[in-house]
């Protein structure tokens, strides 16, 4: 992966720059040994790794406001980090960037039952939210893997889902209101406690950003009432392509689960192998189907989906009829990254997204492209909406086996693009799919949102070699097409 | 000017307008040209014949469609297949006085969403990606056509509620969802503001899935045709499956209003109540000019009784919309009072949505931004139309 040639002169200047920072934030809040930078140096993507030049850990807004706006005086780019657990390597460090991490915003600020919203700093954990509030009944809908230990304002900056989003949504859908830093210092605060706004939806733009237009410095989040029952189905299938078709016939049929996931036969057994859940080794795929509700709509549901993966031709079915049961469902699928990590020395997490209905398609690409490659291949789904989670396994003592393993995965990706979909569903782009976007945008496609990127930070400061795999100096992006061998409106002043 | 049949049409004619200096004012069958400012346009360009269902796959929840459709023609495509648009996007014809509901590319360009604003969302949560020509004359996607997509910068959530300020969309991909089974409504009464908005927020932190609320205030409840002597009727919308929605309407019946007076409004007269509730029917009749509130749902006793003391006004809550809708004196004075009110209380957004006088001359139609998010959306703005051929000025001066 090839990242920005680091700025010599930058890094020449690591002392003052060190210095400087200390006169902005209390001492103990910039780290600049090496061994205090190393626990910085990688995130969730740990194949990749980088000594930041410097690490920052303000504490407050105005602190956040003081660093951007100095190293955006000095030309200094910035790595925003939350808890450090992207998986497409969002915060990895630039040997020539400072690090701003956001750990010391741990703070709730505001917890309002009576507009539904609770107010936190950017480094509270996700799960954090939910124990706020659920004495009173209330939850946060989006549950990423990693909720434990994941961040809302990182939640923010990756637009971070969960195997609940297909009824619930992604972060994007239960976010009320941040609060920003830009790179010129400035904070601003978009949204609130209300619904809608009349601008240009900047909250919703920053999104998913990956950190590369601003700062989350506060969120505000909805917070929902906790559904009064829920129940899930453990469903086996002899045959993939059956099982995908059972996906669908639910969603045909006007239902639509809480959530819907789909495991398939390697998967199946090392999860099984790791937790005992009671999973059916023989089958070819496994569908867990969750329904919440009121008991009596649960109930009905139930037995209405049951029908339609009998009638689709399942090999197994199981009902929970205790949260026991239901959590034993679950711990199979929730630990099946690190059940896989047990059978393998290492492995890849891929994250693309299909139409649904292509699954069998997909199915039979990635066997094809296992024998090809010569790596086996497990894989989760959240089925309900398409997004894959192929985990492709090898062992990265192996010569060539990284290599061969990451072909793969862009190979999958490709065939995700191919067949109508997307690259990521909910990992983002970082710098682990930076140079397959290629495959799903065309250069004028890239060209527009990197514009957007020079409406919010000109000078390419914020989190730079993310995302995008060309940088264009935003005055070349902004120069019009000689259009009839002139300029138009030629007396016009440029933005 | 002729009407526009694809993209590359639109680059043309973005490209020569460049050339001419002229500025576009972006039109579909119109209906929602009244929303925003009105700043004079050099010419006009039709987008109403890019038209047509591309592709729509009920049981993967995605509908792509030409922006140009009428919103009509998307509903009666998905009611075929028992799904909907959940955001239920408001029909203002009645109160704009426009001839029909328009094309969903007008629906996006003002981000409409309805009673289910609360519990599905927006116009903006559901359009998954889109194809357009910017103001710079160049093509453009974003997003995809499938539900779950991180990659690359959001410019749907960007491009909802644009009013056409940044580019000419043409396919978009829009997520659907199953119709509920069954809906129906529960009256309750209330003796002010204050309690009728505890008593929605209550429903709200039950477990019994409330799907819309709306308080009516007794003149307004009357127009809906609800024949309750309380100040104040609250509305709550209970959807799903039968056994679901009776089950949890018990349990409502439960919790109160005075008296603990409850009545049942069945499913056509529901629906029909929701209808006039979301397309602001309600007030279409007042003399006034008609303004959108969105506030923090606690707020609004103190909001209204900031503004009601002062003026000759009408008022009810679309309130799973999250929204109050006013009627009140033309001019400047009752839009200053309310975000006054609003900037008091909590924060939120109030928009001149029907100018029944020359209020727009005295009054932005949208609420001035902060210094700071001026200058960054006049920057977003330049990111795709730099020299200003798009709507420029319908949302706010200089965008």
């Amino acid at each position: 992966m090839q990242m920005p040639e680091p700025d010599q002169q930058i890094m020449a200047r690591r002392d003052a720059i060190c210095a400087a920072l200390r006169q902005l934030v209390p001492a103990a809040s910039v780290v600049s040994s090496a061994e205090g930078r190393r626990a910085y140096d990688a995130d969730g993507l740990s194949a990749y790794r980088q000594l930041p030049l410097a690490v920052v850990l303000p504490e407050t807004v105005e602190q956040i406001a003081a660093v951007m706006k100095y190293c955006h005086a000095e030309g200094i780019k910035v790595v925003p980090r939350g808890a450090g657990t992207s998986l497409s390597g969002g915060a990895l460090p630039l040997a020539d960037a400072v690090l701003l991490g956001l750990g010391k915003f741990n703070r709730i600020l505001d917890i309002d039952y009576a507009n539904r919203c609770v107010v936190a700093q950017p480094g509270v954990t996700n799960l954090a939210i939910t124990h706020a509030v659920q004495d009173q009944g209330f939850y946060y809908a989006p549950d990423p893997s990693s909720q434990i230990a994941c961040s809302v304002g990182g939640n923010v900056a990756e637009n971070s889902g969960g195997v609940h989003c297909l009824k619930y949504g992604l972060t994007t859908n239960n976010l009320l209101g941040i609060e920003l830093v830009t790179i010129e210092g400035e904070i601003l605060r978009l949204g609130g406690k209300h619904l809608d706004a009349g601008d240009y939806d900047l909250m919703g733009v920053m999104t998913g950003s990956e950190g590369l237009l601003g700062i989350v410095s506060e969120v505000t989040l909805r917070i929902l009432q906790k559904p009064a029952t829920q129940r899930a189905l453990l469903v086996g299938f002899d045959d993939t392509a059956a099982a995908a078709t059972a996906v669908g016939d639910v969603i045909g049929a006007g239902i639509i689960p809480a959530g819907m996931e789909m495991m398939d036969g390697l998967a199946i057994n090392a999860a099984e192998d790791f937790v005992h859940a009671g999973y059916p080794r023989d089958a070819a795929a496994l569908i867990i189907v969750e329904l919440d509700g009121p008991a009596v709509e649960v109930d009905a549901l139930i037995e209405r989906v049951a029908k339609i993966m009998d009638r689709a031709g399942a090999s197994s079915l199981k009902v929970s009829t205790s949260e026991d049961e239901r959590n034993l469902f679950w711990a199979g699928r929730k630990s099946a990254f690190p059940a896989v990590g047990r059978i393998s020395p290492d492995y890849l997490c891929m994250d693309g997204t299909i139409p649904r209905r292509r699954l069998p398609d997909m199915m039979v690409l990635m066997a094809t492209l296992s024998q090809k490659y010569g790596l086996r291949v497990a894989n989760v789904f959240h089925a309900g909406d398409g997004n894959l989670h192929p985990l492709i396994l090898f062992d990265a003592n192996q010569p060539g086996e990284l290599a061969r393993a990451e072909d793969f995965g862009a190979d999958i990706l490709r065939g995700c693009v191919e067949m109508g979909g997307v690259l990521t569903g909910e990992h983002g782009v970082g710098v682990e799919k930076r140079d397959l976007m290629t495959i799903q945008f065309t250069e004028d496609d890239m060209k527009q949102q990197q514009r957007l990127k020079c409406a919010f930070d000109a000078n390419h400061l914020l989190n730079p070699g993310k995302v995008f795999p060309h940088l264009h100096r935003c005055a070349e992006l902004g120069r019009l097409h000689v259009h009839k061998g002139k300029m138009p409106f030629p007396d016009l002043p440029r933005f | 000017m002729p009407k526009i049949n694809n993209l590359d049409e639109v680059a043309a004619a973005v490209l020569d307008a460049q050339q001419q200096k002229h500025r576009l004012e972006l039109r579909g069958l119109g209906t929602k040209t009244g929303i925003g400012n009105q700043p004079v346009y050099d010419a006009c360009l039709d987008v109403s014949a890019m038209q047509g269902i591309v592709d729509y796959q009920p049981e993967e929840l995605v509908l792509t469609v030409r922006a140009g459709t009428t919103l009509s023609a998307v509903e009666a495509a998905l009611d075929k297949a028992n799904q909907m648009l959940a955001f239920e996007p408001a029909d203002l014809s009645a109160l704009l006085k426009s001839k029909s509901t328009g094309t969903i590319g007008g629906v996006l360009a003002t981000n409409l969403s309805g009673p289910r604003r609360l519990t599905a969302g927006a116009a903006r949560d559901f359009l998954l990606g889109f194809d357009a020509v910017s103001g710079r004359g160049e093509r453009f996607k974003s997003g995809g056509r499938v539900m779950k997509n991180v990659t690359g910068y959001d410019l749907s959530k960007l491009i909802c509620g644009s009013y056409g300020t940044l580019a000419v969309i043409d396919e978009v991909t829009i997520k659907t969802l199953p119709r509920p089974e069954t809906s129906l409504s529960l009256l309750f009464e209330s003796d002010d503001m204050a309690s009728a908005v505890a008593l929605i927020a209550g429903i709200f932190a039950s477990p019994h899935e409330p799907g819309a609320a709306a308080i009516l205030p007794q003149p307004v409840a009357a127009a809906a045709g609800i024949d309750l002597a309380a100040d104040f009727v609250v509305v709550i919308r209970l959807e799903g499956i039968a056994l679901s929605v009776d089950d949890r309407a018990g349990h409502l019946r439960g919790m109160g209003g005075i008296g603990g007076t409850v009545e049942t409004v069945p499913q056509a007269l529901s629906e029909t109540l929701w209808r006039r509730i979301r397309d602001v029917d309600l007030l279409a009749d007042h003399a006034g000019d008609i303004w959108k509130l969105s506030c923090p749902p606690a707020s609004a006793p103190q909001i209204i009784a900031a503004i009601e003391p002062h003026f000759d006004m009408a008022f009810y809550a679309d309130w799973a919309g999250g929204l109050l809708w006013l009627a009140g004196p033309s001019g400047a004075d009752f839009g200053n009072a309310l975000r006054a009110a609003l900037t008091l209380h909590g924060g939120g957004h109030a928009q001149l949505m029907c100018d029944r006088g020359n209020s727009k001359q005295l009054i932005p139609a949208l609420q001035p931004l902060p210094p700071a998010q001026a200058s960054l959306s006049r920057r977003v703005k330049a990111a795709f139309d730099p020299l200003g051929v798009l709507n420029f000025g319908r949302m706010h001066d200089g965008i």
